[in-house]
């Protein structure tokens, strides 16, 4: 489930249910306080009416009494003897034929008896005054029959006796009881009502102060509306704030994933800038941008090291940044590998170029040792056994030019003085060769030490055929005039320093014949440096070997 | 007349063999031994007496050409040492030479040039024909050892110095590397025992230098 959901179903649900049991305290105490109210009044009013219904019939009681006319019997109806035989008040109205309510009067003393009927219009214009009972409040009067002795305000027509009323509040007020209640009246609508008894003298009644409970509760159904209104309202403001918060809460946590989905990918360049509502989300997308910053970091450091590019440096972000230790581990493992590769691939190329160099050494031994002797020997022999003089001195000259050419192969492959007398010695004959062959300027300066110089045979070796790589190019390709050649040996270096005047040649697109790429091989063999700086006119080449003790 | 008595050091058998009987053709010359190495050279001389000549080649086993001179120059014999070898740089001629060798000869030296220098050498000559010398010469010139507190190499550096040349100037002057100058420098200092270059100007000043 979405995170924005959950946050509206829980924000919405919490708001409902308090809003909800706000309103049904509010409204249960309400209609309790209602009701209080509403049988409170219906019992004052109630209260009016009995007393002001048993002072009138006290009133007329009295002026009955008062009356001193003769037994007169102004009844209409017949009622029973055994009545007449006792004074008080009567309710007559089961006797009275034309159903009429009718309260009456006896008085009897001896053999005399006074009958009087109260006018029933007063006790109606008591009854019938419903200042403060609404549209359906009403007091009635019911007698021991349970029949009506007043005026139904529902039923004007109908004559009140005629109309039935048993209800619990009759029953009870009847009884002897005062009381209040809900429950339904003679009409089976459910009402409010008070009741109590009016007992006087031989006059048994209940009387009743009743409201329809459908006109109280309007005003209540009224504000169940409104409530419900109300929490409609509400419940709409809620779900529009909370989707607001929601937003706020779920705006960076989405943005947040997405970056995070992009950095998942690979990509840790992502430049997206959000907006940051709170000062968590801003730092938590400050953290963010930390761990992307480091992660590039990273990044470019392992795009470098994937170039092999080993000297770029990376610094950890903190104690536990793995990463970046591991990374750096794998660089100190890649130098480590490099340097050993480098130390393997020179010491590969040193046996191959020792091998080289052993076997022009034994060759050029083989020349000039082994062949040398053996001509001078063919030719002793010549000059011994060969009597005829043209033929000698032919073969004479043929045998010198051949060990001309075998010392020059010899000396070209490696000349002895190399090994007997030292690199000095070595170069100084080769330019002057050179300088007898070419006519060209040629000066080389033997600044190396004479007796104890600290020159190694392989350095030697090296340097010499780096010499004759620089002259042998000068002379193949530069067309250089002036050569000059100085190799100094101090302390703790040796220096050999070329120049020539030649046209010079492009240090990045040196052909592979050309000997240069020889020549750096041989300096980085013997653990060198060389710089060449190349010019039409003007080429310089500077190379620097340790002296090693 | 006294034969010059002869001996020929020379690992090469067939070598010695023509050479000995390229020389026996002539009547003054006696081969009296011939031998394979500088240690048999040394054995047979302790026996054989009033060897005048010995016919040396340089590059021998056990003991070589140069190992010979040095020890017969300090038995301070009579026997006169001819270098005869393939070699034919200067290095080679300059340092026999100098070890004591009365002639050189190349291998394919021409049958009446050995006999020649042979018969000048056992009359107590020193003969290098002008071949020989001239290679010789050549060497030594540009191997001129200085016999200064500094280097000819150094005291250049220095003149130039006075001159008020900077360490590029020298360098590009010289052609050699800027590094090479400024180590020259630095030495140069060292061995006047100066500091700086007013010092060492003035040090130089003062013992003639420049």
């Amino acid at each position: 489930m979405q995170l924005r959901t959950l946050i509206l179903i829980i924000i919405n649900s919490l708001i409902f249910l308090v809003i909800l049991m706000l309103s049904i305290t509010f409204y249960n105490q309400f209609s309790k306080v209602l009701d209080d109210r509403i049988l409170l009044q219906l019992n004052s009013i109630k209260t009016l009416k009995q007393i002001q219904v048993e002072n009138l019939i006290t009133t007329e009681w009295q002026q009955f009494l008062n009356q001193n006319d003769t037994v007169t019997d102004t009844l209409n109806f017949e009622v029973p003897e055994t009545i007449l035989k006792t004074s008080g008040i009567y309710d007559f109205t089961p006797y009275n034929t034309n159903r009429r309510s009718a309260i009456g009067f006896v008085w009897h003393r001896d053999t005399l008896t006074k009958v009087g009927l109260m006018d029933h219009d007063k006790i109606k214009d008591i009854l019938l005054e419903r200042a403060g009972m609404g549209n359906s409040g009403e007091s009635y009067i019911v007698g021991e029959d349970f029949k009506m002795r007043s005026q139904s305000r529902f039923f004007p027509d109908k004559i009140p006796s005629t109309i039935n009323v048993k209800t619990k509040g009759v029953v009870e007020a009847l009884s002897g009881t005062v009381g209040r209640g809900v429950f339904k009246d003679y009409r089976g609508v459910e009402v409010y009502s008070v009741y109590s008894p009016i007992s006087m003298s031989h006059l048994k009644l209940a009387i009743l102060s009743e409201i329809d409970t459908s006109e109280v509760m309007a005003p209540l159904e009224q504000l169940q509306l409104r409530l419900l209104g109300l929490i409609f309202l509400i419940m709409i403001v809620a779900i529009i704030l909370s989707l607001f918060l929601t937003n706020i809460i779920t705006n960076p946590i989405h943005n947040m994933r997405k970056s995070l989905k992009i950095m998942a990918a690979g990509d840790y360049n992502q430049t997206n800038t959000f907006g940051k509502n709170s000062n968590e989300i801003k730092e938590m997308f400050e953290a963010l941008d930390l761990l992307k910053k480091s992660l590039q970091g990273a990044v470019t450091f392992s795009r470098e090291l994937g170039k092999m590019d080993l000297n770029s440096n990376y610094v950890p972000k903190g104690e536990n940044d793995v990463l970046g230790k591991s990374l750096i581990k794998m660089r100190d493992k890649l130098i480590e590998f490099r340097n050993k590769e480098n130390i393997n691939r020179i010491n590969t190329k040193r046996q191959l170029v020792d091998g080289l160099e052993n076997e022009r050494h034994r060759l050029s031994r083989e020349l000039h040792d082994g062949i040398g002797p053996l001509l001078t020997s063919l030719k002793f022999y010549v000059e011994n056994k060969v009597h005829d003089k043209d033929k000698k001195q032919d073969m004479i000259k043929i045998i010198d030019t051949t060990i001309s050419e075998i010392r020059l192969m010899s000396n070209a492959l490696m000349p002895s003085t190399l090994e007997d007398f030292g690199i000095g010695v070595a170069l100084t004959n080769f330019v002057e060769s050179i300088k007898k062959t070419s006519g060209i300027s040629i000066i080389f300066e033997d600044l190396t030490q004479d007796s104890h110089s600290k020159i190694t045979k392989n350095q030697a070796i090296n340097l010499f055929r780096i010499g004759q790589e620089l002259v042998n190019n000068a002379l193949k390709h530069a067309k250089a005039n002036t050569i000059r050649i100085s190799l100094s040996e101090f302390d703790d270096f040796i220096s050999l320093f070329y120049f020539d005047d030649g046209i010079g040649f492009d240090l990045k697109h040196v052909k592979l014949g050309s000997g240069i790429i020889n020549i750096k091989e041989r300096v980085e063999m013997c653990n060198g440096q060389i710089q060449i700086q190349s010019k039409p006119g003007s080429t310089t080449v500077e190379i620097e070997l340790p002296i090693e003790l | 007349m006294n034969k010059i008595k002869v001996i020929i050091a020379d690992d090469h058998e067939l070598f010695r063999n023509g050479l000995k009987e390229l020389l026996i053709k002539h009547d003054d010359i006696e081969v009296v031994d011939m031998v394979g190495d500088g240690n048999q050279f040394i054995n047979a001389i302790q026996s054989i007496p009033d060897v005048n000549i010995v016919l040396l080649d340089l590059t021998m086993p056990n003991m070589d050409g140069f190992e010979v001179l040095k020890t017969l120059k300090d038995y301070n014999t009579n026997i006169k040492p001819i270098i005869i070898s393939m070699h034919n740089d200067g290095n080679y001629i300059a340092k026999s030479a100098k070890a004591g060798a009365y002639g050189y000869l190349l291998k394919n030296t021409d049958e009446d040039e050995l006999i020649k220098v042979i018969r000048l050498v056992s009359q107590n000559k020193k003969y290098f024909s002008p071949n020989i010398a001239e290679k010789m010469i050549n060497f030594m010139s540009e191997h001129k050892v200085s016999e200064n507190i500094l280097s000819n190499k150094e005291k250049e550096v220095l003149g130039l110095i006075s001159e008020g040349l900077t360490t590029k100037e020298i360098a590009a002057k010289l052609f050699v590397s800027t590094r090479t100058i400024e180590t020259h420098r630095a030495n140069v200092l060292k061995k006047l025992e100066v500091k700086n270059t007013a010092e060492l100007i003035k040090k130089a000043t003062q013992i003639n230098l420049i």
